[in-house]
């Protein structure tokens, strides 16, 4: 596969309640990320979106945003998925020579709509909706019952997870306020207000506003354009099948598949000895493990004994990862660029040392049905 | 970078008003069934990833791609869903198209499948609530209410639609007669076309003019329906293709382009677009797509076009808008005949998206269609052998058009 | 489309499908708060309630717009240039749409979208309330009619009067 560089990136801070309206963020986020790089507005060849209808509360949520976004007059689309899926598109735009420079932005504002609620228009309107039963949190409530039970796992184990990226999101400015608790123990939060037995609201993550954008370029202009280009040398995405009923909750069959193809591409045998820093996007903190172990990182249901904290053996979601902040359709974009900056060693007071090659992983559904994962390679 | 993208097959669903014998994973199954039932050599095994899409505010399901993935035969493979609004049948066709030519290792085979079942839910609603939010911000300046629902009651896309036609009425001096003229081609071709919905081999010029105003200059008769109905294309690499199917169709040029919003603008910011029938969108996607192909002279290098146009205005402006023919002519192309099935150029011979619109199938069935007149397995085939077609799609307040330039031949070029 | 605009009076060649079940839904858009952003609006009503007119411009590419827009597509800058723009205008296009009011009389309501000398972009407006549209045509000239007490919003700009047209070629 040819080589894709990702040259820039911005992100805006992510609030709970912001005062700002839609158009400043996008604009924000797509601007800052073209002044950073030090590019021009012409310089754009492709515009690609991540943003959802029932998220946004319109019919074509990207309509109006095609002058803010910077695709006036520029190839642009848009896929209605997670951000990190966004990207995928743009990545296939460049790998097919057809363009030099692709923009990639995605984000929502959840504090204009019950955010919860609209995850029930998710489910199949024959059987499950009429019931109620099936929504995201509860789905998440029978993922980590099943996983508990199959491995014969605590409450505390999960709730560690949880606390160590609540506490990693203190050191990030950009991660929400209400997530940064650096103080916060096990205790707290297993005691903290049930969702949906054993959910806690501490172990999950909380949707906020935010918009991420992304550039990226092929191997040549990337050069020119920076010099600290971090590489995607592996992709791989994967959708299971769709009732909870029929899947393995234990664990996850699709980030599986989707790692398969992505080590397969990055050429990685070992992945526990070659990946130094991994940022998943967990919307609860079980799904944390879950997708460690799918992804080779430690052996089925050994997931709570991976050293992950900032300075262990292999750290996971040193950002602090969704639970810092779950702005929808941003939050796998957000995992790359944090994969980014730790690559380029902009990652301030979070820094791992000598990060070279890291995986950054983004998810969609309930339970995560359809998962991506990138393989970034970069530095010298 | 890149390699060339063949389609092997493409497949429809019956088109009506209400499909109500059919989910919508049942509905996107009949059309996969159908596209492939043309190359019996390929098993679900054979596909690689999926592209999927449709406009989710009309059946009240978020992400339908996810509740459908076993109908689909996607079960634990790679699926991407795309969705652009009233052209989000042709971004899925380009996404289709991207995916392969891309070479991701282990994606050769891929299924495009766009969809639509407005019957569930509310059109004028989902349509509706694309300006929500803008309208809000005007409403809030001091606007009445009065006045923004007249904007909104019509339908954001009527809206658009008039204003183009009076520009380009102004500009052109057509008549409602030549209106109704492309119309009446329209609906006859569809009446040929199996999967097509309003089938009307009778239709005369005077039928369509003896209806009332929708909003002037368009009247009832010359307005499209609003259907139920999926679409699927079949990409593949060139050598796949060979064995598929006996000719495959080479997808040469694509562009997908937006101007600035029209008639509302963002954030209560007006119209960017003073004169909506000079289409920028449209120009520099024909610029794009026919230099990706190769295609110097429109007029003479293209043998068919499929032409989104939901309203007849739109197809007059742009057959011109994409080089088919001069500025001006159009009206006098219908007259004379060019355009007809055993015309020199064959415009719209399924019935065009005049007959038949499930909004997010509409923009993907122009180029399928265009895709099996190459073949020669459409449903309305043309007397002369296609070597070159284009399929386009069209999308509403912001004059967003995507394009797909296919001949039988590869012709991309590569740097 | 509505169900407004299916075809009552052609007929068509039409299949009936068996219905199978059905379930009953809704999308509650009620429940949603559109959040937006007027800052860049501020100026421009404040003038209007001293019955003055300003649009703001873009200073790499030199368009005006008027209202007053966030940000320049073409440029992807703000804005950042206050000019003064005059009252007279001229029709963009227009549309006339027929809707039933609560007798369910059919009734004509026109909309034109206005372009104001100087300015490179339009906004929806009414004209003058004894104008029938049908006389209108594009770039016929008119001109503000402002509210007889101003309250710093969009409607004080009541209507456009028709003004005289003194072009040469009319036919």
């Amino acid at each position: 596969m040819d080589k894709v560089g990702i040259v820039g990136y911005n992100q805006v801070k992510l609030y709970s309640d912001a005062n700002y309206g839609r158009y400043e963020m996008i604009f924000e986020a797509v601007r800052g990320a073209i002044d950073n790089a030090g590019l021009k507005k012409k310089d754009i060849t492709t515009v690609i979106s991540a943003t959802n209808d029932y998220y946004d509360g319109r019919t074509i949520s990207n309509c109006f945003t095609v002058e803010v976004g910077g695709g006036y007059l520029a190839d642009e689309s848009k896929v209605e998925m997670d951000g990190a899926h966004a990207m995928l598109y743009g990545m296939m735009r460049i790998l097919s020579g057809n363009h030099k420079l692709a923009v990639i932005w995605g984000g929502s504002m959840p504090s204009c709509y019950p955010y919860h609620s609209t995850r029930l228009y998710e489910t199949d309107p024959t059987w499950e909706r009429p019931n109620g039963y099936v929504n995201d949190i509860t789905a998440s409530g029978f993922q980590m019952r099943a996983y508990m039970d199959k491995y014969n796992l605590q409450t505390e184990d999960i709730a560690k997870v949880a606390v160590k990226n609540r506490r990693n999101a203190a050191k990030n400015p950009l991660a929400l306020d209400e997530a940064q608790n650096p103080d916060i123990t096990t205790k707290d939060v297993l005691e903290s207000e049930i969702y949906s037995d054993p959910v806690t609201e501490l172990m999950v993550g909380q949707p906020c506003d935010g918009v991420a954008a992304v550039l990226l370029a092929p191997e040549r202009q990337a050069l020119k354009i920076t010099d600290k280009p971090v590489w995607i040398t592996g992709v791989g995405y994967n959708q299971e099948t769709y009732y909870i009923g029929e899947r393995e909750l234990h664990t996850s069959n699709s980030m599986e598949a989707s790692a398969k193809m992505a080590y397969g591409m990055a050429n990685i045998n070992d992945p526990v000895n070659e990946i130094d820093i991994a940022e998943l996007h967990e919307t609860c903190a079980h799904e944390e493990l879950i997708f460690a172990e799918s992804l080779g990182l430690a052996e089925k249901g050994k997931g709570p004994e991976i050293s992950s904290e900032i300075n262990g053996d292999l750290p996971i979601n040193p950002s602090g990862g969704a639970l810092g902040g779950n702005p929808p359709c941003a939050a796998g974009l957000i995992r790359v660029i944090e994969a980014v900056k730790q690559i380029r060693g902009e990652a301030g007071t979070y820094q791992v040392n000598g990060a070279k090659r890291a995986i950054a992983s983004g998810q969609i559904g309930m339970c995560a049905q359809n998962n991506i994962v990138y393989v970034l390679e970069g530095g010298e | 970078m890149g390699r060339q993208v063949a389609i092997a097959s493409a497949g429809f669903s019956e088109h009506a008003s209400k499909r109500s014998d059919v989910s919508m994973p049942e509905l996107a199954q009949e059309a996969i069934e159908d596209c492939l039932k043309k190359v019996p050599s390929v098993e679900f095994d054979d596909i690689n990833a999926y592209v999927n899409g449709n406009m989710p505010a009309f059946e009240g399901s978020n992400l339908p791609e996810l509740w459908m993935t076993d109908w689909m035969g996607a079960r634990n493979k790679p699926l991407m869903r795309v969705t652009t609004g009233g052209t989000t049948g042709g971004s899925v066709a380009i996404a289709g198209y991207y995916t392969v030519t891309a070479e991701l290792p282990g994606i050769d085979t891929v299924l495009a499948v766009a969809f639509e079942q407005q019957s569930q839910g509310d059109t004028s609603v989902g349509l509706a609530s694309v300006a929500y939010g803008e309208i809000s911000i005007l409403n809030n300046l001091g606007i009445p209410y009065d006045q923004l629902n007249r904007l909104l009651s019509a339908g954001a896309a009527i809206g658009v639609a008039a204003y183009q036609a009076t520009t380009y009425m102004n500009k052109c001096r057509i008549t409602e007669e030549d209106l109704a003229r492309v119309v009446v081609q329209n609906r006859r071709n569809a009446a040929k076309t199996w999967w097509a919905h309003l089938k009307m081999p009778n239709l005369t010029i005077e039928d369509v003019l003896d209806t009332p105003y929708v909003q002037y200059p368009l009247r009832y008769g010359m307005v499209c329906p609003a259907s139920d109905g999926c679409c699927a294309m079949l990409f593949t690499t060139e050598e796949k293709a060979k064995d598929m199917c006996d000719i495959p169709v080479y997808v040469n040029g694509v562009a997908s382009v937006a101007n600035e919003t029209a008639v509302l603008g963002y954030d209560g910011g007006g119209s960017a677009q003073v004169d909506p029938s000079v289409q920028l969108g449209a120009m520099k996607s024909a610029e794009l797509a026919y230099g990706q192909a190769g295609i110097s002279f429109p007029r003479k290098e293209i043998d068919y076009a499929e032409v989104y146009a939901p309203f007849p205005n739109q197809e007059l402006m742009w057959v011109e808008k994409l080089g088919l023919f001069e500025e001006t002519t159009a009206p006098e192309m219908y007259e004379t005949g060019v355009t007809a099935r055993d015309g020199e150029l064959p415009v719209n011979c399924s019935g065009g998206v005049n007959s038949t619109n499930a909004i997010g199938a509409s923009a993907m069935e122009r180029p399928a269609t265009a895709a099996l007149q190459i073949m020669g397995k459409a449903s309305n085939q043309v007397p002369k052998t296609v070597h070159t077609a284009i399929g386009s799609g069209w999308g509403g307040s912001l004059n967003f058009i995507t394009l797909l330039a296919m001949s039988d031949e590869p012709r991309r070029r590569f740097t | 489309m509505s169900k407004q605009t299916q075809r009552k009076s052609l007929d068509y060649v039409k299949k009936q499908y068996k219905r199978t079940r059905t379930m009953p839904a809704s999308w509650y858009l009620s429940s949603y708060n559109y959040k937006y952003n007027i800052t860049h609006f501020q100026p421009f009503l404040e003038k209007l309630k001293e019955k003055k007119l300003i649009a703001n411009q873009c200073s790499s590419c030199n368009r005006v717009f008027y209202p007053p827009r966030f940000v320049c597509g073409k440029c992807l800058v703000k804005p950042d240039r206050w000019v003064d723009i005059r009252e007279t205008a001229s029709v963009a296009t227009y549309v006339i749409a027929y809707l039933k009011d609560e007798e369910g009389n059919v009734q004509e309501k026109p909309m034109v979208l206005v372009n104001h000398d100087g300015a490179d972009t339009c906004s929806i407006a009414m004209l003058e309330p004894g104008v029938d549209v049908k006389d209108t045509y594009i770039k016929m000239p008119i001109k503000a009619h402002w509210k007889e007490e101003t309250e710093g919003g969009l409607m004080d700009i009541e209507y456009y009067d028709v003004m005289e047209d003194d072009a040469e070629d009319l036919e």
